[in-house]
């Protein structure tokens, strides 16, 4: 298949006619995304790695906390034909559980433990998804949780430089910073009708 | 004895000091090769003098004991060595093969201490060096052996005054394959550019050297230099007809180090079975034909 | 006929004599150990190749700690790369001194608030030279060496010593950011 365009149009009736999806989006030529019941995620990964979409490329997650929801995505990739497939499923918020994919793909081990850290979502199946890999005795909420503040954490963290406030006029000139409030000053003056 | 045990250190701290200036401005040379301006000539002894200021670790007693014995080891190699055909210090004792077996000695020290910082790094490097060393031993010996054929004696001042009694017809030029064969192992046992497999900075981390720190390196680097010493002086007397007087000495040195430092710094560097390979096919048959044309055809020019 | 006092040196008279040799031959040849963290890393190989030729002062790259003298923190630090950058500044053979190039090594730069990352260095090692900047300039690297080697001239290098010191202070930082020092798990046996 030359065309790009049919790839996207196969995979579609591919998928269509064989999965109930919530919502379906055409990103571009080589990008397909699927929002999907959360329980049928690893049929339809299963279906899609029989059809030659063997490769995961990704696994991570997006927080929405209006919603109340994690989107998990995943994104396989086709060697033999251009399509990347997102596979989207919303979870809740509360309770973050998603039965691991290890089976299907073995290269998700990673993505896991990772997606784990920096979101808090548990993956049930994988041995391995409650150990650290990137933040090394991590004592907070996951990092990447729209709730969690980075500024806060690093004031109450890590040690800040402070500065006092005085400076050296060098040649014993004025300082700019007086200079430019002055005018900022005589300037508002005559805007609100002041004299100069 | 005593005078004579005194003399070959002297002749050994010689040799350290020679090399060392000598390295210092192979060092600016390298730089004016790459449009840099270089640091100053006497740069290598302020290295050495502040590595041997420096505190350093341990890592157990055989790290520190290796140390010892190979600069011991080469220090006591360097003492065989003539300068020049007068300046030896154990006169009947400049046999070639005492050079082969005695720096042995020290390269084994190096070897056990780099093993026993229990680095593995350390341990990929003495492998790449001993590895290295089969590749280039062979080649090398089979041109030595030619030229001891030719003259009858391994004795080195005695091949150089050979040299100098046929007419100044040094054996680079009476056997030119030879000479570049002699050439290449050169740079081989120096480890310069194309061979320097065994030390490898960007890759195994300065290889066995990767533990050393403070002293122990600084005893390292006098190690060094007395080696690259040794391995000049003997293609120096071997293949250019030796020296009846220092500052040739000291000239046909400068000559060989400088030579081998600028084709090197116009190299990269070659995987470690890419130098076994080189060695294998090129030098060797080189050496083999030469030996061939020198001891059956007869053709010494 | 010439008549000359001899006044018998004490031993710390000795002692700052033969460190004031030391010192000469330190400063003289500094090996660089450069701990490439962050963006600043790019100002090196102009400062090391023929531009500006930074084996002039004497100055080398290492490959190992354990040979290097002066070890370069090239731009931000996560909590990750701080842990290693504690293991490899312990593992240098002293005299050794740190230099911090860019603006985030002093007050964080642009990532002061970012939750990975820490903001200022000298809590945690003791810090020789800081080189200002986001990036500093080449110029202002190579002022920045001959600074330290000014600062070892008179003695002012101290950031060894003083973590030798104040180690516990030091400690009490790294444990404030990092929780352990040295962590346990399946990439560390």
């Amino acid at each position: 298949m030359t065309n790009s365009m049919n790839n996207v149009d196969y995979i579609s009736n591919l998928v269509e006619s064989n999965f109930k999806l919530i919502e379906k989006e055409i990103v571009n030529k080589n990008q397909v995304s699927y929002i999907i019941d959360k329980e049928s995620v690893h049929s339809l990964l299963t279906f899609l790695k029989t059809n030659g979409w063997i490769q995961l490329s990704y696994l991570s997650a997006i927080d929405w906390p209006k919603e109340n929801k994690f989107e998990l995505v995943y994104i396989v990739f086709n060697w033999e034909m251009p399509v990347y497939i997102q596979v989207r499923a919303m979870l809740d918020r509360n309770n973050p559980v998603m039965p691991s994919i290890l089976p299907i793909f073995p290269g998700c081990k990673y993505y896991e433990r990772e997606t784990h850290e920096f979101f808090g979502i548990k993956f049930p199946g994988n041995p391995d998804h409650e150990k650290q890999l990137i933040l090394e005795e991590w004592d907070e909420i996951p990092p990447l949780r729209k709730d969690f503040d980075p500024r806060a954490y690093s004031d109450k963290k890590f040690a800040k430089r402070e500065y006092t406030e005085d400076f050296v006029n060098l040649n014993g000139q004025e300082s700019k910073q007086i200079i430019r409030k002055q005018r900022k000053t005589k300037i508002m003056n005559v805007r609100k009708g002041g004299k100069k | 004895m005593i005078t004579g045990i005194l003399f070959g250190i002297g002749v050994a701290f010689f040799g350290f000091v020679l090399q060392t200036s000598i390295a210092g401005v192979n060092r600016k040379v390298v730089a004016r090769v790459q449009k840099r301006y270089g640091p100053k000539w006497y740069q290598e002894f302020l290295d050495i003098f502040k590595l041997l200021s420096k505190r350093s670790v341990t890592h157990g007693w055989v790290f520190d004991f290796g140390v010892i014995m190979a600069l011991g080891g080469i220090i006591g190699t360097a003492m065989f060595m003539p300068i020049t055909q007068n300046l030896i210090a154990f006169p009947e004792y400049d046999n070639f093969f005492i050079f082969v077996y005695l720096i042995a000695v020290g390269m084994l020290g190096m070897a056990m201490s780099a093993s026993g910082s229990g680095n593995p790094l350390a341990s990929i490097g003495v492998m790449r060096a001993l590895t290295t060393m089969l590749a280039y031993e062979v080649p090398f010996m089979i041109v030595v052996l030619t030229i001891i054929k030719l003259t009858g004696t391994s004795s080195l001042s005695e091949i150089a005054a050979f040299q100098q009694l046929a007419g100044n017809n040094w054996f680079f030029i009476a056997l030119p394959l030879g000479g570049i064969v002699g050439l290449m192992s050169l740079m081989g046992m120096v480890g310069k550019k194309p061979f320097e497999t065994h030390i490898a900075p960007a890759e195994i981390a300065s290889g066995p050297m990767v533990e050393y720190g403070g002293k122990q390196l600084g005893m390292l680097f006098i190690m060094h230099e007395i080696t690259v010493f040794i391995e000049v002086s003997l293609f120096v007397h071997l293949f250019l007809g030796g020296a009846d007087n220092i500052i040739f000495f000291v000239i046909k040195y400068f000559a060989v180090y400088t030579t081998i430092n600028i084709i090197s710094s116009v190299y990269g560097r070659f995987k470690i079975d890419q130098v076994v390979l080189f060695f294998y096919k090129w030098p060797i048959t080189m050496a083999i034909v030469q030996a061939f044309i020198a001891i059956y055809l007869g053709w010494v020019i | 006929m010439l008549s000359t006092k001899f006044t018998k040196m004490t031993k710390e008279e000795v002692d700052r004599k033969w460190w004031e040799i030391g010192d000469f031959f330190r400063r003289n040849s500094l090996w660089m150990l450069m701990y490439c963290t962050g963006c600043c890393a790019i100002e090196l190989p102009p400062a090391m190749t023929s531009a500006y030729d930074m084996e002039r002062l004497g100055m080398g790259p290492m490959a190992t700690p354990r040979q290097a003298d002066v070890l370069l923190v090239t731009g931000y630090l996560s909590l990750k790369t701080l842990r290693r950058l504690i293991y490899t500044y312990e593992q240098m053979s002293e005299p050794k001194y740190v230099v911090g190039f860019g603006s985030c090594t002093i007050n964080g730069g642009i990532y002061h608030d970012s939750h990975a990352v820490i903001n200022q260095l000298d809590q945690y090692v003791p810090v020789d030279v800081y080189v200002a900047g986001c990036m500093p300039n080449t110029e202002a690297v190579m002022n920045g060496f001959v600074d330290l080697m000014d600062l070892i001239k008179s003695k002012k290098a101290n950031g060894w010593k003083d973590y030798h010191k104040r180690y516990e202070w030091y400690l009490e930082n790294q444990k404030a950011a990092l929780g352990e020092v040295r962590v346990h798990d399946e990439f560390h046996e």
